[in-house]
């Protein structure tokens, strides 16, 4: 077997036996089932008041929820992928390079005619495969929630949708892990290998779209799009800033996806974008020279 | 000089010689005051488009003009407080991490358990040293986005509001004192140090990111870009007697809410800070009459924190810990 396979089925493995992983895993697929039935009762919810307001004669409004699809049901996950998935790759991604640097078992690894691209690549293989297992998991069980509230199958249009988001989730999560894996190779100190991804994160995730929009932290958290200032300051920096934000352009992107009514546009830019992110991660990881992976902590 | 006095000065030696530190607290600081920046441009964007209306509305002949967009300046602290109740908390976790896990890492755990130091010296002189730390950073950060406010934003300040912004740096303080000595906890009880950081990190996610998003996606008023009512042109009273037709629901939603300690600090700054509309310009004594329970709470889950902190930080916790 190669050292592409070998350092794959590695990963997978250490993943499998890392107790402390398993509890992001399991918050993420939890909170990705849960996420069906929240916005299901919400949107009961909603609709009743809604009901109510028409009953009392208050408005003529026509009932923003009426004939949303099925898959409005699935919009809270877009935020528990951006939250908890993103998180959960970047700890992934941390603990799969700093752990061999903490062992000093790439001393050993490295002495056999070994590649480090193959290992590097290797490595994220795992780390996808196991990405891609979670995804698959949280979303079929999704996928038969909605089915069941809506008291038939979805059909192949929105199965397909279903799949296109799971798909996107992937792709953000994976360069999540990238960016875990980078620290866990570059840092000094476990503590900054697994603070530097965070701050990155939440810069990437609050600061830079309140910079280009004026949207809240908090708001930002919520699958509803805030209302954006527009005009002179705003319409320069966003030019800048929007592209940059890449957890915005995944709530985007798979709002669409999902059908949302509050998010119009088209996906495509937002998804070449995310896709450019994988690229560039992927690219910086593996060009880690040697003598970096070596190196000891300084703890 | 005590021993815990003595382990306090030192986390503060070691906080101030810390790189990390200071680059984290940097980066709050300008993310605090990016964020009254933009709070103040978006207001500046909202009054030239009224402006610009209002002369759209004098040249087509109207002389009754809508009322004009006012500027309330502690309200360009939203984001800021924001930032605190999910940043500040998740620095506060490193820190306490921190403090914890340098003693292993460096070797001097066991030189500091070969000293005659009291029981709970250990963990309280950490806990004080951070809260110490806590205080110098909050009243850093106070004085920088009160400045903000007057350069940036451009408003002037009352004596109310200054006592205002005060009373919210307290509640901050005491948040960030929380989470620290959460972390130390933690990090004591878990065998492996990256366990007690991630467990911590875990925790944080829980209670400060999801358990308040749950709550504020379930908010019927939050389904529509700009609210539901606002859409359907529904006014305030009329809002309030829909919504207590589902009582039970909003109960559920708010207990939700209140389960996390971040909508505490969040809910008493908010009011003191005059940024939620209903307390925007009230008296402190009537905000006070209406918060005086969170205030309870959130110091008395700051107060049950430092003394998890102080009781899970035993000698042997410590001794049996695995880097």
């Amino acid at each position: 077997m190669n050292t592409f396979l070998v350092s794959a089925r590695h990963e997978m493995l250490n993943t499998r036996r890392a107790r402390t992983a398993h509890i992001l895993l399991i918050v993420f697929i939890g909170m990705v089932i849960a996420s069906s039935v929240i916005g299901w009762v919400t949107n009961q919810t909603v609709t009743g008041v809604y009901n109510k307001v028409v009953a009392d004669g208050l408005t003529t409004a026509p009932n923003p929820f009426a004939g949303v699809s099925p898959l409005y049901y699935a919009r809270n996950a877009v935020i528990y992928v951006l939250l908890i998935g993103s998180l959960m790759a970047i700890v992934l991604g941390v603990q799969a390079t700093l752990r061999d640097r903490k062992a000093s078992t790439v001393d050993l690894v490295l002495s056999r005619p070994v590649a480090t691209p193959a290992r590097l690549l290797g490595q994220l293989a795992g780390l996808a495969v196991v990405l891609a297992a979670v995804i698959a998991i949280s979303f079929s069980v999704s996928w038969l929630i909605i089915s069941i509230i809506n008291g038939a199958p979805l059909g192949w249009d929105d199965t397909g949708r279903v799949i296109a988001f799971g798909s996107l989730s992937w792709v953000l999560l994976t360069a999540f892990a990238l960016l875990g894996m980078l620290t866990g190779l570059r840092s000094k100190q476990e503590t900054t290998a697994l603070l530097v991804p965070f701050v990155i994160w939440s810069a990437v995730a609050f600061v830079l779209p309140q910079i280009g929009t004026a949207a809240r932290p908090v708001a930002l958290l919520n699958p509803v799009p805030a209302v954006a200032s527009t005009g002179g300051y705003f319409d320069v920096v966003s030019a800048f800033t929007g592209p940059l934000s890449l957890t915005e352009q995944f709530k985007r992107a798979s709002s669409m996806i999902l059908q949302d009514p509050n998010v119009t546009g088209e996906a495509t830019s937002s998804i070449l974008i995310l896709l450019a992110f994988l690229v560039v991660m992927t690219v910086v990881v593996v060009v880690t020279p040697r003598n970096r992976m070596r190196s000891g902590l300084n703890e | 000089m005590s021993s815990t006095w003595v382990i306090a000065s030192k986390e503060l030696l070691d906080l101030r010689r810390d790189r990390l530190f200071a680059v984290l607290i940097g980066f709050l600081a300008i993310a605090t005051l990016i964020s009254v920046g933009v709070a103040a441009a978006a207001f500046r964007t909202e009054l030239d488009a009224y402006n610009l209306y209002v002369q759209q509305l004098t040249a087509s002949g109207s002389t009754t003009p809508p009322a004009a967009p006012q500027l309330f300046p502690l309200q360009l602290l939203r984001g800021g407080v924001e930032y605190l109740e999910i940043l500040g908390a998740l620095f506060a976790i490193v820190l306490g991490y921190g403090t914890v896990a340098k003693e292993k890492y460096r070797g001097t755990l066991q030189l500091l358990l070969s000293r005659p130091v009291g029981r709970f010296a250990i963990p309280a002189g950490k806990v004080l040293g951070l809260a110490v730390v806590w205080l110098v950073v909050v009243a850093v950060l106070t004085v920088l986005t009160t400045l903000a406010i007057l350069v940036i934003g451009n408003a002037p300040l009352q004596g109310i509001d200054v006592a205002r912004i005060l009373i919210a740096a307290v509640v901050a303080w005491v948040y960030l004192v929380f989470w620290s000595s959460l972390a130390i906890g933690i990090t004591a009880l878990s065998p492996r140090l990256s366990t007690g950081l991630i467990v911590s990190i875990v925790v944080w996610l829980a209670f400060v990111l999801i358990v308040p998003q749950i709550g504020d996606t379930m908010d019927p008023d939050n389904q529509v870009p700009g609210g539901l009512f606002a859409t359907l042109q529904i006014q305030k009273p009329d809002e309030l007697k829909v919504l207590a037709n589902f009582a039970a629901f909003d109960g559920i939603r708010n207990g939700l809410e209140v389960s996390s300690i971040t909508k505490h600090f969040e809910r008493l700054s908010f009011a003191f800070l005059g940024i939620k509309d209903k307390y925007n310009q009230q008296p402190l004594g009537l905000v006070w009459t209406d918060m005086w329970g969170y205030a309870i709470t959130l110091a008395a889950a700051t107060l049950a924190s430092v003394t998890f902190a102080v009781g899970a930080t035993t000698r042997r916790n410590l001794q049996r810990k695995i880097s």
